[in-house]
């Protein structure tokens, strides 16, 4: 029936899960200073073995509920042999994947309340204090009592859909259609196995890089140009900032009447003017650089605003100090000027990646359609073909599922990336 | 605080006991019952439903239609589906052509012809189903019945900016391939000197190839171009099909079509056409109105022709596009007869013909099309008849009477999708309608089983 018991899995992940646990709470025991007495006599007497084999147990149940998270709804499906007796590999890695995944969630989740409510009753190192900590008997029930609006809004609005969509995502299912069919990791497959999809992801990449590069870079050199005060400044950074009041899909309408191949403004006044034409919209090559200018276009103003207002917040006795020193105008933007900004920098490859990824979208469908030859289809553009054009819920539901854990993945690599080079002036 | 509590209780009371007897009420002229219409326009066609629907109200003060429109026939589906889904469904849809396999497969829709039974009018209004033209009356009928109320009908025809063809002495427009590349050589100068960006435009869409493959009397899906019974595959792989994305190639490479690269470009090929940057376009005769409008206001003279066709294979007949006219299922026999009365009236011969004068769709009446020649319409706005002709001249064969299948929107999207490769990175055209034949199967077989009962 399956290619690897679903029994054997589980075993796998409390062993795992339990080991890795056993030994986190024995080096962490080693580092006790101080032993409080305990009505769990066990923890007492010989505190290390005892601490080790409670990690053991939870870490070893952890794993296995994570291991359930995931595969438990679909009942182990990836692992299923078909009817003549066969895997298929990129089913079982998908399911190893899940297992992976859902395993080590939830069991990091449950060490690190674990070793947080083992720090908190002495029995493991001193629990650090931090500001706003709930103390008290009661601290627990007031603090969910204040976070219970919240975890019930997020888990109605966000994290049941997205279950949901996981669910979702394993089935056949069309907007309208009277059934839906559980097809496992069939759509997942599909897109894993199919050349052009990568080739999407690959234009996700390509679009989102250029997008923000672009879009930071003028940005700021824009913003270094316009935030000194001068005469009628305030009217002209308030054309500058005009672009982002446009939606991606106007944006989309008016490059597409500037850049159109036949009937196009521009193209009309590059022929007057020098006697050729580009072909903006009609090559693979040139298209997608049409969206990355439209995009940077639409999205500078926002870029721009906040650029301005973090320069205008640049201590200037700083910069006449490195001037006084000798420092030129080159050394004093890149010494003191850009490590400034960085907290606004950072704030702004967060969200123009995400403008990059999601809302790109409109201007896209208005600009170029995804073409020429997919040329400037992107994962979000394909999401929204397949879901709402073509009704294709099931696949479009995968699709959308590993767009986010693509943006996630590159959220958290900015985020690391980015830890010891922003500063926040404290 | 506790008298708020009472006061919002008594409120809700009178709400539920006066909400009972609306619902079972009749429908008189003082509290009318509403009919709600979803159509698919937001521009003066719009505007012209509106006005039929204060007649019809005027006529049955009892009942009133309420018009909502929506940018595009997509999002309408879509508004109507989570209407039904949430169990308040509008009385009236208009649902394009390519829709009328998930129209039958849902469920929602009552046929037109169950409605009526035997009658002969409904409400006043006459029925006279005879009266629709051959080509639009045999797509809408199905497994014998009519399933739902035609209303705006159209085929894509050929237009010519004549100013331009005198320049190279052009006089007869082209009517097949053969034809157009010939045209085509004779303009070429006119390219290469820049007074014109190209020579022939269309939009790349699905709709296009359905069109020439009906023309060579081959059918798109197979069991009977999906009349017969439920299709399970899509035939892109046929003779007919490769000659058409051939053509395609050919004309793009011989650089005569002029491909903007966006697909499904309506505005931006009219757009090229009006602003005589080309001498030809083949796009919808719904856009006849807007291409003459611009072509008065700027002195360009525009002739048009049926929709070119290849000699080699003749011309069998074309298939018509639009949407028609769908009656909700379970809404009661007094709102079933008012929903159909009100079609009824909403595309009678005089309605019908305005329509056409409107908007350039075509008549979908012979009484219509005869009414508009005896106030001498056709003879002030020739071009307005090509439609007609067209139409009117197509034999009546399976394929002519279009395909019908669950998966078509997404099928004509891997078609377009297909025919732009094969332009814009040429390579063998036989093996590009094989991948895309392969995915369109996929995608029916999806949707065959999720609406086929094991």
């Amino acid at each position: 029936m399956f290619v690897v018991s679903p029994l054997i899995l589980l075993a796998l992940a409390a062993l795992v899960g339990g080991g890795g646990s056993a030994w986190l709470f024995r080096r962490a025991a080693g580092a006790e200073t101080t032993i409080r007495l305990l009505p769990w006599s066990f923890l007492n007497e010989r505190r290390e073995d005892g601490l080790t084999a409670f990690g053991a147990a939870l870490g070893g149940s952890a794993a296995i509920v994570g291991a359930l998270i995931f595969l438990g709804p679909l009942n182990f499906c990836p692992f299923a042999l078909d009817d003549d007796g066969q895997a298929d590999s990129l089913n079982v890695l998908m399911g190893m994947i899940l297992f992976v995944v859902g395993a080590l969630l939830v069991h990091t989740l449950v060490m690190r309340l674990a070793l947080r409510w083992l720090r908190k009753e002495r029995l493991l190192g001193a629990l650090e204090t931090r500001p706003g900590l709930f103390r008290g008997p009661s601290a627990w029930l007031i603090a969910t009592v204040f976070l219970a609006p919240t975890i019930g809004i997020l888990g109605i609005f966000l994290y049941y859909p997205m279950f949901d969509t996981f669910l979702l995502s394993t089935k056949l299912a069309r907007l309208g259609a009277p059934r839906t069919r559980f097809v496992c990791m069939r759509n997942f497959n599909q897109l894993l196995s199919d050349a052009d999809y990568g080739r999407t992801v690959l234009v996700s990449f390509f679009l989102a890089v250029l997008i923000v590069l672009f879009s930071l870079s003028l940005s700021l050199l824009i913003a270094q140009m316009v935030y000194r005060p001068m005469k009628g400044g305030r009217i002209y950074r308030t054309l500058l900032v005009w672009p982002y009041a446009l939606s991606p899909v106007i944006a989309g309408i008016v490059f597409q009447l500037l850049f159109h191949n036949t009937a196009g403004v521009l193209n009309h006044m590059i022929d007057t003017l020098f006697g050729f034409k580009i072909d903006w919209l009609l090559r693979p090559d040139i298209a997608p650089w049409t969206v990355v200018l439209a995009s940077t276009w639409n999205i500078m103003g926002f870029c721009i605003l906040f650029y301005i207002a973090g320069l205008q917040n640049v201590p200037q006795d700083l910069l006449e100090a490195a001037a006084i020193d000798g420092a030129n105008a080159f050394q004093r933007f890149f010494r003191i000027t850009f490590p400034l900004l960085s907290p606004i920098t950072f704030f702004l490859v967060v969200t123009t990646t995400t403008y990059a990824f999601f809302d790109s979208y409109g201007l896209i469908d208005f600009l170029t359609a995804g073409g020429p030859v997919e040329a400037t289809t992107t994962m979000m553009y394909e999401v929204f073909e397949v879901g709402v054009e073509a009704r294709n819920l099931g696949s479009a539901a995968a699709r959308s599922l590993l767009l986010f854990t693509v943006v996630i993945g590159v959220t958290i690599m900015q985020f690391r990336f980015s830890q010891g080079r922003v500063t926040y002036g404290n | 605080m506790r008298s708020k509590f009472l006061f919002v209780c008594g409120l809700l009371l009178t709400t539920m006991v006066l909400a009972v007897p609306v619902a079972a009420q009749d429908c008189t002229a003082e509290s009318p019952c509403v009919l709600d219409a979803l159509i698919g326009f937001t521009d003066h066609r719009l505007e012209w439903a509106k006005d039929r629907a204060v007649e019809f109200g005027e006529m049955f003060p009892q009942f009133e239609v309420v018009i909502h429109e929506f940018s595009d026939y997509e999002p309408l589906l879509d508004s109507y589906i989570l209407a039904q889904e949430q169990g308040d469904p509008p009385a009236i849809m208009q649902l394009f052509e390519v829709g009328t396999q998930f129209a039958i497969d849902s469920g929602y829709f009552k046929p037109a012809s169950e409605i009526i039974g035997d009658r002969t009018e409904v409400m006043g209004q006459a029925v006279d189903f005879d009266d629709i033209i051959p080509v639009v009356s045999s797509y809408y009928t199905i497994g014998g019945q009519w399933s739902s109320v035609a209303w705006n009908t159209s085929t894509p025809i050929l237009y010519a900016n004549q100013n331009i063809l005198d320049m190279v002495g052009i006089e007869e427009l082209p009517e097949t391939w053969q034809g157009v590349e010939e045209a085509c050589a004779q303009l070429q100068p006119l390219v290469d000197d820049g007074t014109i960006t190209g020579c022939i435009v269309w939009p790349n869409h699905g709709w296009f190839y359905e069109q020439w493959l009906a023309q060579q009397n081959t059918e798109l899906v197979n069991n009977g171009n999906g009349r017969d019974a439920r299709p399970t595959q899509v035939l892109l792989s046929s003779e007919a099909s490769i000659n058409i994305v051939q053509w395609h190639q050919d004309m793009y490479q011989a650089g005569y079509y002029a491909y903007s690269g966006v697909q499904r470009d309506w505005p931006g090929t009219v757009q090229a056409f009006n602003a005589q940057q080309l001498p030809f376009i083949m796009t919808s005769s719904a856009s006849a109105g807007g291409i003459m409008m611009n072509a008065a206001d700027n002195d360009m003279e525009v002739r048009t022709g049926m929709m070119v066709y290849d000699a080699d294979v003749g011309w069998t007949g074309n298939i018509l596009g639009g949407a028609t006219m769908w009656i909700t299922d379970g809404l009661g026999e007094e709102i079933e007869d008012a929903a159909m009365a009100f079609l009824l009236f909403f595309s009678n011969t005089e309605n019908s013909a305005s329509w056409h004068q409107t908007s350039g769709y075509v008549p979908v009446r012979n009484s219509s099309v005869a009414l508009l020649e005896e106030q001498g319409w056709y003879e002030a706005n020739p071009n307005f008849l090509t439609a007609s002709i067209q139409l009117g001249d197509s034999q009546v064969t399976i394929a002519t009477q279009g395909a019908i299948f669950g998966t078509f929107v997404e099928t004509r999207n891997i078609i377009t999708q297909a025919i732009e490769d094969a332009m814009l990175l040429g390579g063998d055209v036989a093996a590009i309608l094989a991948e895309a034949e392969e995915e369109a199967n996929v995608l029916l077989e999806e949707y065959n089983l999720l609406y086929v009962d094991e």
